[in-house]
């Protein structure tokens, strides 16, 4: 299953592009090798597809230090509800099996090739090759698998055998257990629905008449966020000024991840003692660090909080919205 | 390898110090799959000591969790070396050794 799967990218851009040159309707372009090479950046178990280029466990601690430790912990060990790198090793058949890098993952490939496509969280494909090889590395050696010395490259890389590998198997299952009906079967309109799951979906303001505000139900994001907001300033009368009540939009969608319970170094909305020394440094500043990103003594914080889609009077909103609130 | 991880880092004249110990942490409550109690063990005591002085001791007993994780502050400077060591209730120790960065 697993091997099939990986072989059915490529045949898809190979079959695409020859019907996208060939085709009648004359639409489309023909896939050049370079537009391939950045689609075909997948991984094999064997090691196939790694590039050439190495990185150090050595080199691998400052750079997880800088990007990963403030989600993944210093250790490996998670901050707060972030995803546990290292140990775990025989809780799998426990009550509370531990999946880490070390106790669950088969292939070594597949952390190079998950930490190259999809890490930072907030930067993603942002790592070069030789980066890669030194984080992926310096997490292996958090769960014991390398040892200090060990550098990364194509060939040592491919040798690294993960710890649970052989406990892995081909689910041979079948897709779907039930057998279509195709004679004698039941009418659908006999068919009774016994049970629907009530309480999550807000109704009210389907039925005319029914005397509910929408926004009665808990469904509503923005009845929700409200109250969240309040218990943020300690339920003080705060005013705020258009540009700060635009930003609160921003802030629920974007900043409150971080800024509410405080992660990563990150200082909680309302939090008077923590804001009035950044406050002191001018709002050029702090927009200056909410949008181009900051490391500071604490934390770290992402350009536009990792959400690159905010335009910079968005962010330059959300930051007044804080400090407003945080005053 | 040491079950011990230390990262030590100096900030003005404080020595920011954070380390992970693995360490099953049993607190010979629980009970296996056979419905037996796993006998306990865990780690009883925790001394930092920098240039043969103690800067941080530590006495755990069953509610601390398991791969205890530990941070502490001491007056240091860059170039000191950091040794943190445990003893638990089997009688069993580990050490180990870093400089501060």
């Amino acid at each position: 299953m697993f091997r099939s799967l990986k072989s059915i990218p490529l045949v898809l851009v190979i079959t695409f592009s020859a019907v996208a040159s060939a085709g009648p309707l004359g639409i489309g372009s023909t896939a050049t090798p370079e537009m391939i090479a950045g689609w075909d950046i997948d991984i094999r178990p064997d090691g196939a597809g790694l590039p050439h280029g190495e990185g150090s466990v050595a080199q691998g601690e400052g750079l997880y230090e800088a990007k990963c430790a403030s989600c993944h912990g210093l250790f490996g060990e998670g901050e707060g509800r972030w995803p546990v790198l290292a140990g775990g090793d025989g809780t799998l058949d426990t009550l509370h099996p531990e999946k880490t890098v070390g106790s669950y993952w088969p292939y070594a490939s597949t952390l190079w090739d998950y930490i190259h496509r999809a890490m930072p969280y907030t930067a993603p494909q942002s790592l070069t090759d030789e980066e890669t090889y030194a984080i992926s590395a310096y997490v292996l050696y958090l769960n014991d698998i390398v040892d200090e010395e060990f550098v990364a490259n194509r060939e040592t890389f491919a040798r690294v055998k993960m710890p649970n590998e052989e406990n892995f198997y081909v689910d041979n299952r079948p897709d779907a257990q039930n057998e279509r009906c195709f004679k004698n079967c039941a009418d659908p309109k006999t068919f009774e629905i016994v049970t629907t799951i009530n309480g999550l979906t807000p109704t009210g303001h389907f039925k005319e008449d029914s005397g509910v505000a929408a926004n009665h139900y808990e469904g509503n994001p923005s009845a929700a966020s409200e109250s969240g907001i309040s218990k943020v300033m300690n339920n003080t009368k705060i005013v705020l000024s258009d540009k700060a009540t635009v930003g609160k939009g921003v802030y629920d969608m974007a900043c409150q991840a971080c800024h509410n319970p405080g992660i990563a170094g990150a200082p909680k909305t309302g939090d008077k003692a923590a804001w009035v020394s950044r406050i002191d440094q001018g709002m050029d500043i702090l927009n200056g660090h909410a949008i181009n990103g900051y490391q500071g003594a604490d934390g770290v914080m992402p350009a536009k909080g990792g959400n690159m889609s905010l335009s910079n009077d968005d962010v330059i909103n959300a930051v007044a919205f804080m400090v407003e609130s945080s005053r | 390898m040491s079950s011990i991880r230390i990262k030590a880092k100096e900030r003005k004249g404080s020595v920011d110090v954070k380390t992970l110990m693995k360490h099953k942490m049993e607190t010979g409550l629980r009970k296996g799959k056979d419905g037996k109690k796993i006998p306990e063990h865990w780690i009883t005591d925790v001394t930092a000591e920098s240039g043969g002085k103690v800067v941080f001791a530590a006495a755990f007993n069953t509610s601390i969790s398991k791969d205890p994780y530990l941070a502490f502050k001491f007056e240091g400077k860059k170039g000191d070396t950091v040794k943190i060591s445990w003893k638990d209730s089997k009688g069993k120790t580990d050490s180990a050794e870093t400089k501060v960065k």
